[in-house]
């Protein structure tokens, strides 16, 4: 019986028995007096608080009431804790409760099995609450007191008083009293207004009733308006809260189903709250990347996630206003010769290698530019597809820019405000653990997280405090740019020559070189991208960096070597696109001789005959160099990924397996010798992710269906790469932590957003579309869809405002205008972060200051203690002819003085004890080591120290 | 075990924990289900086989149980509000919380935490990944951070005053909802 357990002990059952002996006691002679005396008091008691003037003690009260209705239970053994009044408690109970044998019996049973487990905690924490201790020791002094010899009835009835005064300013005794009743049956959370006695349920709805008029002559309260607000609310709480649980029937239902539904109500927000965690695509993979591999690895996986959102956008926009469209509403495939497969192709049109290349089906299909249609509208919703093709292209790039710039200024934002990391060791050490996993897997991630966590921060103290020779760093670092500089011209320039040379050899017609010479770009371009990084990297390491900044050096190299790719790509495209416009103008001249044919012949033959119906794929037709450019950026999306997936395969999946099940039969350690296991290298990926954003939205207003493959590939790499980085890699040696906002990334981005724009800008202004393939064919310019669809589509004073608007005489005047706020914008944003430094500063110079001063108190308080021990040895000396037993005395008052540092008081418990026993006199010499905080807590012992002198 | 859970847990003792801990009835019966399924050896008490992961405890009965669980009852808001300032803070509250956490790190129960102590909760929360030096150099940065009264230990109140500047929000990380 574990009750038992608890409960035994001699001392409690000497005292029980005492004290129940006194209980029949007095149950025989006072029974029925005592309680009719209860009543009374207490009537007398609520009639003298409902007398008071102030609307404030009575309230006071009368929440309490209610609130113990509520949570009696927690109130109770608060209040029965509370050991000042806990001795008033006793004493009254053990009188008032006399009535009740057994219930008393059975209540300061309770108590004391409470105050045995409360001397066990105490024990435990002896030092944490000494005050508290203190305390129960003299209460238990006291307690034996009173069981050996019950006290006189004056007393008690001072007591009585005190507690009177008492309950006027808190109304906890009150409501311990009669909390016994109601206990047995208060099982529920729910309220159970029945359990209150009658004359409380009068008191409430009086007090209900009060508050009601309250509010309605507040208005005319000579009270600040403040105040007045806060009466108000307050009132209006306490009425809403209690007139449901007076009601009779309906009103307490009404009552107890509120209750309930805020219960509800409050669970179903927290679950929202974890559905919405639950809810962010690839958060757990994530978390777990970077509890194990640190923020750094985990910040190109935020990063991949947030181009996959982007991504996503992108494709709705061109799969829903563009794609859908034209597939469901526009001309079906075969009707026309741009939505056919040529005769000569047919035959292979379909074959697996042809619609890899993307051409074949693949090729006349909505997924590129040369299938759709140039009418007006489609469809019985009268679609304006070329417009919608246009609006969609520029807009896609309007809303990366707005996205990536956006997301840009708030990080910018989140990075200023910036904590202050004081305390940074002491928070990852003292609340980095979450007390709440229950999960095996999760505590190891927690574990994994707290290590890196931990080696962050080592590393960033380590760096923070590095001060190496300052001029041996600089000259190093000069040193490495330089060296870094010559690299990217050196394979600039070797780019332009080796695409200077292709483009001669591709003048001379390509059957007549080498495989060498006709893949020279390529070659050049792929070897260039597999070792300047690695120089780099070793260039970097002369730099001695941070990290983080090293990173941002690496990213910022490659980036400009990657640009050259870039270039070459481009040129590439140019040529191609002279070269098919160059082989239009020939088919064109053909196409309107072999028309002119067909129709003479047809004339020839027979004039009334309808025209001859040719099957569109019989029908000749431009080069459509638009569908070309499509398809060459398909492609190389293609490649790329394959590429990557590939390289991810081989490079770290295989290299594991080798270096892990080799190592059993090899020479030297794999493990840790040469090969090892990779580690995951962040600049590279990430600047794949970035030069291939740029391809799609270069690339997106030819082949509409770019996104879509795009979203493909992430979402397959989020997949793949998480796996490969928890299966294949190790951490890092030095993991470092990652800025928190990943404006460097989005920099970079908005570079390439900004480089991958102007080539399709150019190609859509400069360049007239093909003739006979694509939304705009038959127009001069591609945007002379906006016009045409102002002029048609608009009445006519809208087209009017328009091109006055255009007009360069308000243009450029508006340019101006932005040019200036632009200016001012900048100017204040910057004197504002001066502001923001200077406060942060003067902030942490507070905090040292503070830091400083408490030290400096805690110092004094020791010196103080010295010296006021020094005092009281010569105090001691000097009584010490006179007085005899003082010694320890005076020695407790001065240590009980000063506050904090040594566990003096905890130490000198003891003595204090016994001291009472041996003091008479204090009253003589009592100022000597008198203290304020301690005049309380001597006046018991004053009288008790005769009485057990008199034992 | 429904039966078994009524006939050892007496109604008093219900009462009893009801009050210190503040736990409803239906929640503490549910909550003594499951530390009697934990209890392999059928004592009433749960001993370091059931507890492998908590050094500290040897033995736990029902009441230890309850009491340990108490502290991570979320703080409710309207007690808050018209707290009693007389009366003693439920198990749950901040402080109580927060003494709570100082003495998974105080080991020793001296009422301030040592380097020693730290060292050996962070070997615990570290494992063997970081080198003892680099431990040892965090223990020190820890304490000469908290430490305010340059005595070369952390004592309860320059625990509290650690965790009140922090962004930690030590009350809702120390609250288990389904406990409210």
């Amino acid at each position: 019986m574990p009750r038992d357990s608890l409960i035994t002990s001699e001392n409690d059952s000497e005292q029980d028995a005492d004290l129940s002996l006194q209980e029949e006691h007095e149950s025989k002679t006072h029974r029925t007096k005592r309680r009719d005396g209860d009543r009374q008091k207490k009537k007398r008691r609520n009639e003298r608080r409902k007398g008071g003037t102030r609307a404030g003690e009575g309230e006071e009260d009368l929440q309490a009431i209610s609130e113990k209705r509520e949570r009696s239970k927690r109130k109770r053994a608060k209040s029965k804790q509370e050991t000042s009044r806990r001795e008033n408690n006793e004493e009254e109970e053990a009188q008032l409760t006399g009535g009740k044998g057994t219930k008393a019996r059975k209540d300061i049973r309770n108590e004391k099995t409470r105050r045995m487990e409360k001397e066990e905690v105490r024990e435990v924490d002896e030092n944490v609450d000494k005050g508290k201790k203190k305390q129960g020791s003299t209460k238990k002094g006291e307690k034996k007191e009173d069981g050996g010899k019950q006290l006189v009835k004056e007393k008690a009835r001072d007591i009585k008083k005190k507690k009177h005064k008492k309950a006027e300013t808190s109304s906890e005794p009150e409501t311990s009293e009669e909390d016994d009743d109601e206990e047995e049956d208060n099982d529920k959370d729910v309220v159970r207004p029945e359990c209150l006695s009658p004359e409380e349920l009068e008191k409430l709805k009086e007090a209900v009733d009060e508050r009601k008029k309250l509010i309605q002559s507040l208005r005319g309260k000579p009270w600040p308006m403040k105040k007045k607000l806060v009466t108000l609310r307050e009132s209006q709480e306490f009425v809403e809260k209690y007139e449901g649980a007076l009601g009779k029937g309906k009103g307490r239902k009404l009552y107890a189903y509120k209750v309930l539904m805020t219960k509800k109500w409050m669970k179903f927000q927290r679950d929202f709250e974890n559905f919405k965690t639950a809810c962010i695509p690839w958060e757990m993979k994530i978390k777990e990347i970077e509890s194990h591999f640190g923020s750094s690895v985990a910040s190109y996986f935020i990063f991949l996630r947030w181009m996959y959102g982007i991504n996503m956008i992108l494709f709705g926009l061109t799969f829903g206003l563009v794609m859908v469209p034209e597939a469901l509403m526009g001309r079906p495939y075969g009707s026309m010769p741009r939505k056919t497969v040529p005769r000569a192709e047919e035959a292979s049109a379909m074959d697996f290698a042809v619609l890899w290349d993307f051409g074949g089906y693949a090729q006349y299909s909505v997924l590129f530019y040369g299938y759709y249609n140039n009418q007006r509208t489609v469809g019985w919703l009268k679609f304006r597809m070329p417009l919608s093709y246009f609006l969609v292209g520029v807009g896609t790039v309007a809303y990366s820019y707005m996205v990536v710039i956006r997301t840009m200024a708030r990080n910018a934002n989140e990075s200023g405000v910036g904590d202050d990391n004081s305390f940074n060791f002491s928070w990852k050490m003292f609340t980095s653990w979450d007390y709440l996993i229950g999960n095996a897997e999760t505590a190891d991630n927690k574990f994994a997280s707290i290590t890196t966590s931990f080696k962050e921060a080592i590393l960033e103290e380590q760096e923070s405090h590095k001060d190496d020779n300052i001029h041996l760093t600089r000259f190093l670092r000069v040193l490495a740019n330089f060296l870094v500089l010559c690299c990217l011209a050196g394979s600039g320039y070797l780019i332009y020559f080796v695409v200077r040379r292709s483009q001669k050899f591709a003048l001379d017609g390509l059957e007549n070189h080498t495989w060498w010479e006709r893949n020279e770009v390529n070659m050049v371009m792929s070897l260039l991208g597999m070792f300047c990084p690695m120089l780099f990297d070793v260039i970097s390491t002369l730099e001695n960096y941070h990290p983080r900044v090293a990173l941002q050096w690496q990213l910022g190299r490659i980036f400009a070597l990657f640009l050259g790719n870039l270039y070459t790509f481009i040129i590439a495209l140019m040529d191609e696109i002279n070269l098919k416009r160059k082989e239009e103008k020939v088919v064109k001249f053909n196409i309107t001789m072999w028309e002119a044919s067909l129709y003479n012949g047809t004339v020839l033959e027979n004039s009334t005959a309808p025209p001859v119906t040719i099957h569109p794929a019989d029908v000749p037709r431009g080069p459509c160099w638009e569908t070309m450019v499509g398809q060459e950026f398909v492609r190389l999306i293609i490649s790329d990924t394959m590429t990557t997936y590939i390289t991810l395969l081989i490079g770290d999946f295989l290299r594991a397996v080798l270096v892990r099940f080799l190592n059993y039969c090899w020479c030297w350690d794999l493990e840790a010798g040469f090969p090892s296991y990779s580690e995951f290298d962040v600049s590279g990926n990430v600047l794949g992710l970035i030069f291939n954003q740029g391809m799609i939205w270069m690339g997106s207003f030819y082949a509409p269906c770019l996104p879509a493959l795009n979203v493909i590939r992430l979402h397959v790499s989020m997949y793949l790469q998480c796996w490969a980085v928890m299966c294949c890699n190790v951490p890092q040696e030095r993991v470092f932590k990652a800025s928190g906002s990943n404006n460097f990334y989005m920099a970079m981005l908005l570079v390439i957003l900004f480089l991958s724009t102007l080539p399709a800008i150019y190609t859509i202004v400069s360049i007239p579309p093909s003739f006979d393939c694509g939304p705009f064919s038959g127009k001069n310019r591609m945007f002379d869809v906006i016009h045409e669809t102002l002029e048609s589509d608009f009445p006519p004073w809208f087209s009017k405002v328009f091109s006055y608007a255009s007009n360069p005489g308000l243009v450029l005047p508006f340019i101006l205008l932005m040019v200036l706020a632009i200016y001012y914008l900048q100017s204040t944003s910057k004197s504002y972060r001066e502001a923001n430094v200077e406060l942060k500063k003067k902030l942490q110079m507070q905090n040292e200051e503070n830091k400083r001063k408490n030290k400096r108190a805690a110092l004094k308080a020791q010196m103080d203690l010295e010296e006021a021990r020094k005092t009281a040895q010569e105090q001691q000396r000097n009584n010490n002819a006179s007085v005899q037993d003082q010694e320890d005395d005076t020695d407790i008052h001065v240590s009980g003085q000063n506050p904090p540092p040594v566990g003096g008081r905890g130490s000198q418990m003891p003595s204090s004890r016994d001291s009472g026993s041996r003091t008479h006199d204090r009253g003589n010499h009592g100022p000597s080591g008198y203290l304020p905080g301690f005049a309380r807590q001597t006046e018991p012992r004053m009288y008790r120290v005769p009485s057990l002198q008199r034992h | 075990m429904g039966s078994r859970a009524s006939r050892l847990l007496r109604e008093e003792e219900i009462e009893e924990i009801k009050k210190e801990t503040g736990f409803s009835h239906r929640k503490i019966t549910r909550l003594y289900r499951r530390f009697t399924s934990l209890d392999k050896g059928e004592n009433g008490t749960l001993s370091r086989e059931d507890f492998q992961r908590i050094p500290e405890l040897d033995q736990v009965n029902f009441r230890g149980f309850m009491r340990t669980l108490a502290h991570f009852r979320p703080i409710d808001q309207d007690n808050e509000k018209n707290k009693n300032p007389s009366a003693t803070e439920p198990l749950n509250s901040r402080t109580n919380k927060l003494l709570f956490a100082f003495r998974l790190y105080d080991l020793d129960r001296d009422g301030k935490i040592s380097r020693d102590e730290l060292l050996q909760v962070l070997r615990m929360i570290v494992g063997v990944n970081v080198s003892d030096e680099e431990l040892g150099s965090i223990a020190d940065r820890t304490i000469q951070e908290a430490d305010t009264n340059g005595d070369g230990y952390i004592s309860f109140n320059e625990f509290i005053m650690v965790l009140e500047k922090g962004n930690v929000d030590v009350e809702q990380m120390m609250s288990i909802w389904f406990l409210h």
